[in-house]
């Protein structure tokens, strides 16, 4: 991928809500799955499918601790997926800016 | 929600698109994640003003001065039932966040419990060091509202907070200023300056957590 391509696993739509959700969270901190789906939106399928992307990349964690009823699943983004989406910020902000009228 | 369209892939998205989609994302995080005090800061309003105001019905005009009557223990049952109300409420702003700011919560909210455990246990000792009913009714009046005051100060420390900053100052500020205002008028002090000024941050958070 080169400095001014932006970066494909960020770049659709539900992944691109789930990275920049995460990333707002304070530092150290995670959030439940169904919060995340509850602000993102998706059936927990399709969740489950953008997560694992993001996770083969690197960019998130998923933790599950307990079992049975008590079992929560926790999303975090990794330090790789912050730089990730300053790079892709960057980025978009660079074609945003190109994109307008002189 | 259509799975195969929620899932995005294959979906066209141009940069313009994408600028929207982060800014949103990132205004709906931004609320969903910000603590609020509202709720909290009503309960105390209320037990501020109705609480303290009971108290000093009770207690004005007593010839000598011998300390309020069970209303105090209405006034404390309505502090007490405020800190939890503000836990719940807190508890609820975090539903779903875990992690470093989550312990930092709960030990927050622990703060003021121990404050006001440890406020009681300082009259007691100082009931047995025999100091006067009067002395004692200052005390019982004005600690919770420098506990208070505290709380709020640490809450602003922790979150960046700077209108609840300026709220726990004040309160501290109440506390001293309504101490001078002996065994009965400390009450009446506490019931206005405090309760109203709970209240007045409960009416304009929502314009504070807009700017």
């Amino acid at each position: 991928m080169s400095d001014d391509e932006l970066d494909p696993v960020i770049h659709a739509p539900a992944r691109l809500r789930i990275v920049v959700t995460l990333a707002a969270l304070g530092d150290g901190d995670n959030l439940s799955f169904t919060r995340l789906q509850e602000l993102i939106g998706l059936t927990p399928g399709n969740l489950i499918t953008h997560l694992r992307k993001l996770e083969d990349a690197g960019y998130v964690t998923t933790n599950k601790n307990g079992s049975g009823v008590t079992a929560r699943t926790s999303v975090a983004i990794t330090h790789s997926g912050q730089a990730a989406l300053e790079h892709y910020t960057a980025v978009l902000r660079r074609l945003l800016d190109s994109a307008q009228p002189q | 929600m259509n799975d195969s369209a929620g899932t995005g892939e294959g979906t066209k998205m141009d940069v313009q698109e994408a600028a929207s989609i982060m800014q949103e994302a990132r205004d709906r995080a931004g609320r969903e994640f910000r603590l609020s005090h509202r709720a909290s800061f009503i309960v105390w309003g209320l037990a501020l003003l109705l609480g303290y105001g009971t108290m000093w019905l009770t207690v004005r005009g007593q010839r000598p001065f011998h300390g309020p009557s069970p209303a105090a223990f209405a006034a404390v049952t309505l502090l007490a039932t405020g800190s939890a109300f503000a836990a719940i409420t807190q508890a609820r702003a975090e539903s779903g966040v875990g992690g470093a700011s989550a312990l930092r919560r709960r030990i927050h909210s622990l703060s003021l419990v121990v404050g006001l455990g440890g406020m009681f246990a300082l009259e007691g000792a100082l009931s047995r060091a025999g100091a006067s009913r009067a002395v004692i009714g200052v005390f019982e009046a004005a600690a919770p509202i420098l506990v208070a005051g505290l709380f709020y100060l640490a809450s602003s420390a922790l979150w960046l907070d700077w209108p609840v900053s300026g709220l726990g100052i004040w309160l501290v500020a109440v506390a001293a200023a309504a101490a001078y205002a002996g065994p009965v008028g400390v009450w009446a002090v506490g019931a206005l300056a405090g309760g109203l000024a709970f209240l007045l941050m409960a009416a304009v958070e929502p314009w504070l957590r807009r700017a």
